[in-house]
């Protein structure tokens, strides 16, 4: 069980034991390409795949790669897969634990600037921004809109002052994920996320990354109407 | 008047007959079902008596009585369900998470012999 050794696990002085989790549903397309600039990026971080009940080749070819595979029975939705993933690595006692998404929307050297807070920074959490960079690329009009208005419905909700609520890309230490629990299985675990660092006071810095909307990107990501999914989503199971 | 009630009368036996057929369902369930459709047949019969109902509680006609409560019973039959679906999801959740976590396949039991292209 203790594979995720590279550390020696919490506490240990060494380097630290990255888990960078990938929840996918049917990436078959993209996954190669996107665990491949991974590993190309850092092989010593450990990729943890959560196949969220694919129709398509997805666990195939993440079987190709030297990660952890991980697969639903079902498909559940990205939070409940991200919790799956999360769960997985706390149990490899991982040190600190990525959230990052399979549809070659993120860069992994985001991933090391994120990483690079947590452990010199001290914080809990570093969340990733497509808003503080100086202009994000291409990012369609009305998604800007919609990703506007919901900060400024986080921001009344949560008392957190951020710029990008509904980013995908962010670190932990491994410590401040074992104070809650993701129980939103849809698409409104991240404002959970968020209502979960208020609650537990967590420390928490924003890091500027780049989100790339490619066209792929852009017909798997959610379409705008799904806010309002969110917010019911929010409303009808509460957060716990 | 005598066709609608025959109606009315046959479904709601069917429907108490399949309520009641279900072998697990327990004792009090049954009563309170036996009573809710007897209460339901007494003013099929009677239907004078829902208007008198009506009347004393400030409503206008007995159907429209009939109608507000039928809402609420309706509405509160969603929300249970709706209660019940999520605990369900909960459990099919958990169950989809141990049985994820306990067939994982480490990365050395990948192919990865043959990494990428790169």
């Amino acid at each position: 069980m203790e594979i995720l050794s590279y550390g020696g696990g919490v506490g240990s002085m060494a380097e630290p034991s990255i888990c960078v989790i990938i929840p996918a549903y049917n990436e078959g397309r993209v996954l190669a390409d996107v665990i491949g600039e991974l590993l190309d990026y850092n092989r010593s971080y450990h990729l943890v795949v959560i196949d969220d009940g694919s129709t398509d080749d997805t666990s195939r070819i993440a079987r190709k790669f030297p990660v952890h595979l991980l697969v639903h029975p079902m498909n559940l939705g990205q939070g409940a897969a991200l919790a799956t993933g999360i769960d997985y690595a706390l149990r490899q006692r991982a040190d600190i634990i990525v959230t990052f998404d399979a549809d070659g929307q993120m860069r992994p050297a985001d991933i090391g600037s994120l990483v690079d807070v947590v452990i010199n920074e001290g914080v809990d959490v570093a969340l990733g921004s497509r808003f503080l960079t100086a202009q994000p690329e291409k990012m369609p009009a009305i998604r800007k809109m919609t990703l506007k208005l919901a900060t400024v419905f986080t921001r009344l909700t949560t008392g957190l002052k951020i710029t990008d609520t509904h980013n995908g890309i962010r670190a932990f230490r491994a410590e401040a994920l074992r104070r809650f629990n993701i129980t939103q299985n849809e698409m409104a675990h991240a404002s959970e996320i968020l209502s979960a660092i208020t609650r537990n006071k967590l420390i928490y810095r924003e890091v500027p990354v780049t989100i790339r909307y490619t066209e792929y990107s852009k017909g798997k990501g959610q379409p705008i109407s799904n806010a309002i999914n969110i917010l019911f989503e929010l409303f009808s199971r509460g957060t716990k | 008047m005598i066709t609608i009630k025959v109606i009315l009368i046959v479904i709601l036996l069917i429907i108490l007959r399949a309520f009641l057929v279900q072998k697990s369902l327990i004792l009090v369930k049954r009563t309170v079902a036996v009573l809710m459709f007897a209460g339901l047949l007494f003013l099929v019969l009677f239907p004078d008596v829902s208007t008198w109902a009506a009347n004393k509680i400030g409503v206008g006609r007995g159907a429209d009585l009939l109608f507000y409560f039928a809402h609420l019973f309706f509405l509160l039959v969603a929300v249970s369900l709706w209660q019940r679906l999520m605990t369900l999801t909960s459990a099919v959740t958990a169950l989809s998470r141990e049985i994820a976590i306990k067939n994982a396949v480490r990365p050395e039991e990948t192919e990865q012999s043959k990494p990428t292209e790169d």
